[in-house]
């Protein structure tokens, strides 16, 4: 038996058995760890596979809930004795792993505050992100437990670090967690309702200018996350859901972790990095229903032979959906050809913390657009004076503020959180036309942030790293499109006297900023020039090399500095 | 040689002085070795051993063992 809720234009059948009690005691909500754990237990589900793990070399293992229950137990015990208290930040730094989850609900069942690091994540990167959550602990692998070895003397409030791969500890700082486990209670005291605006996880992100920004999401999120989860993909009992997203993304976070998890999903997890013929045998054989993954995930499959895909079965999988950047209709077409079901493109950020806006069942699709907005959701187009614009012209794509998984604020940042609002709307910094049927349609961002496979990746950290190269005098970066990636990063480098450029600088660049930054955000093509155009006051003029780049007249040149 | 010569070509790319490569060595075994970094390591190879790679070789390699046998021929 099950219930039907109205979605828009039909209605939705629900399993009333994945439908949370709602709460329970006045201004509480189920801290998260309990939203996904507890509940789950309580309701004699604990012996139920929570996730399958995929490794790399496709050999398999199931997680229950009550697994994932008792090493988070641990691990919550362990931090407990390490002196963490509530609302302290603890970082994560590995790649995805079974520790991962457990770390990440023993922090919340500590009522302190998770941040989940890209591995791929190199020294300035890591060191900007834990220098500005102030964590006191993070836990991690050997084998990247280096680089924080290298940076810990300027992190001061850095206590330890947990190494979840090494036997002994090492001295007074850096700890071996299965060590401390083998000698840790699988009972952990915790009280199951919290503050809605207690703070739970903060993501970073970033932005045109400065830092990346950490948006700090709070356990009161909880009823966006399941919310927009069961009105979205409508995962059936039985059904086997698949997201590729890396936890460190919003995405791989609460829809590879949280959502399917407080909705009793059962899910997959592979381990491996993207690897065609990986990821279509687990499709296969895992039997997957539901595939949650990315268009440059796809855009890279479209690059095989189709004669890959017919040598593989996806007769099981239903339902495909994509985030992180728009879906082309070449794409949404070519998918919906080869793995014969729809595919359901969708919308959110960092700051959002739950799918805004959604291509879903019940909805034609319009290839190409983003969907609806969600239920709950109030979308608008608005111009630069918060004024609606008319349907099908470009504006501001903002959304009515005050849905649950809203960020609280921006770390250290209260002044650039209060820069997204105005009135009653949060301003997402993208623009996007809404057509007379109401789906929204992305044009791009407002501001100079690059989307790179789904990545956000700031210029001004990029310019940083390449500005200490010392071959190099002055750089500048900007977003171009790309058939795979979106957009891919391209750097204006102004070399110094006498310095050529050669492939072995080109490699010095991509190098550097691998190893500082990210391999995403590696500039994928380089242009020489002789100055980087400013204004008067040394603000990089980024539409002027944009036009450079795609040969347009780059217009009012008047505030340009001259050279 | 080439193998003393590539593991000296990894670990400057990965910034890792521990990596030891043998020929099933893939890159989910070695630390940062992704789609992107790929390129890095092609480049680096490319210039270390003055040779260069097609696209097709490129995106073939599915261990080191492959990419050595692909230098040795082309060397």
């Amino acid at each position: 038996m099950g219930l039907y809720i109205y979605n828009q234009k039909n209605f939705v059948h629900i399993d009333q058995q994945r439908i949370r009690p709602k709460n329970l005691t006045m201004n509480l909500v189920e801290n998260l760890a309990y939203a996904c754990l507890g509940t789950q237990i309580k309701k004699g589900l604990g012996d139920v596979f929570a996730f399958r793990w995929i490794s790399a070399n496709l050999s398999h293992e199931e997680f229950s809930y009550i697994q994932i229950e008792s090493f988070s137990n641990r691990i919550a015990g362990i931090l407990k004795n390490l002196g963490v208290n509530k609302g302290d930040r603890i970082s994560i730094f590995l790649p995805r792993s079974p520790e991962l989850i457990y770390s990440f609900f023993a922090i919340l069942k500590n009522e302190a505050v998770a941040c989940v690091l890209f591995s791929t994540f190199g020294d300035s990167a890591l060191f900007d992100r834990l220098n500005d959550n102030e964590s006191t602990i993070v836990i991690t692998k050997k084998s990247l437990s280096k680089k924080i070895t290298k940076i810990k003397g300027d992190l001061k409030n850095l206590r330890s670090i947990l190494v979840i791969d090494i036997d002994e500890h090492l001295d007074g700082f850096t700890f071996s967690l299965p060590k401390l486990l083998s000698d840790s209670s699988v009972d952990f005291k915790y009280e199951p309702l919290i503050e809605p605006d207690s703070p739970a996880f903060i993501q970073y992100t970033s932005g045109s200018t400065g830092k990346p920004k950490g948006a700090v999401h709070v356990h009161g999120a909880i009823s966006s996350i399941e919310n927009s989860f069961l009105e979205v993909f409508q995962i059936k009992k039985d059904e086997i859901y698949w997201c590729t997203a890396d936890p460190a993304w919003i995405t791989g976070l609460v829809y590879g972790i949280m959502a399917p998890m407080a909705t009793q999903t059962q899910q997959i997890q592979f381990v491996g990095n993207f690897n065609a013929e990986h990821w279509l045998k687990c499709l296969q054989d895992e039997k997957v229903n539901v595939w949650y993954t990315a268009p440059t995930a796809l855009r890279m499959l479209m690059q095989e032979e189709d004669v890959l895909f017919s040598r593989h079965d996806f007769s099981t999988l239903k339902r495909i959906y994509s985030v992180g950047e728009p879906l082309n209709p070449e794409v949404y077409r070519w998918a919906k050809r080869i793995f014969n079901c729809e595919v359901f493109d969708n919308f959110f950020q960092s700051e959002t913390g739950s799918i805004m806006i959604s291509n879903r069942p019940g909805i034609p699709v319009k290839p190409g657009s983003m969907g609806e907005p969600l239920k709950s959701i109030e979308a608008e187009i608005l111009d630069d004076e918060m004024n609606p614009v008319e349907q099908g012209l470009q504006g501001n794509l903002c959304f009515k503020k005050g849905w649950p998984s809203m960020f609280s604020t921006y770390l250290n940042k209260p002044e650039l959180y209060a820069d997204k609002f105005s009135g009653n709307y949060y301003k997402t910094g993208d623009l996007a036309v809404k057509d007379n049927d109401g789906y929204f349609w992305y044009v791009s961002r407002a501001d100079d942030v690059i989307n790179t496979a789904g990545h956000l990746v700031g210029p001004f950290e990029v310019e940083s790293s390449l500005l200490e190269i010392e071959e190099i005098n002055d750089v500048a970066v900007i977003g171009a499109p790309d058939t795979i990636l979106h957009e891919k990063i391209v750097a204006y480098l102004c070399l110094k006297n006498s310095v050529e450029w050669s492939r072995e600088l080109e490699l010095k660049c991509r190098i550097k900023i691998s190893n500082d930054i990210s391999t995403t955000a590696i500039p994928q093509e380089y242009k020489i020039v002789k100055t980087i155009p400013k204004n008067r006051s040394g603000k990089i003029l980024r539409r002027v090399l944009r036009a450079w780049y795609e040969g347009k007249d780059p217009g009012d040149l008047s505030t340009m500095e001259e050279q | 040689m080439i193998s003393e010569q590539l593991t000296k070509v990894f670990r400057e790319v990965f910034r890792d002085d521990s990596i030891t490569l043998n020929d099933q060595t893939t890159a989910d075994q070695v630390e940062g070795w992704d789609s992107m970094s790929h390129i890095n390591l092609i480049i680096a190879i490319e210039i270390a051993f003055g040779i260069e790679f097609t696209n097709e070789e490129i995106r073939s390699f599915n261990n080191v063992g492959e990419m050595q046998q692909c230098i040795n021929e082309k060397i």
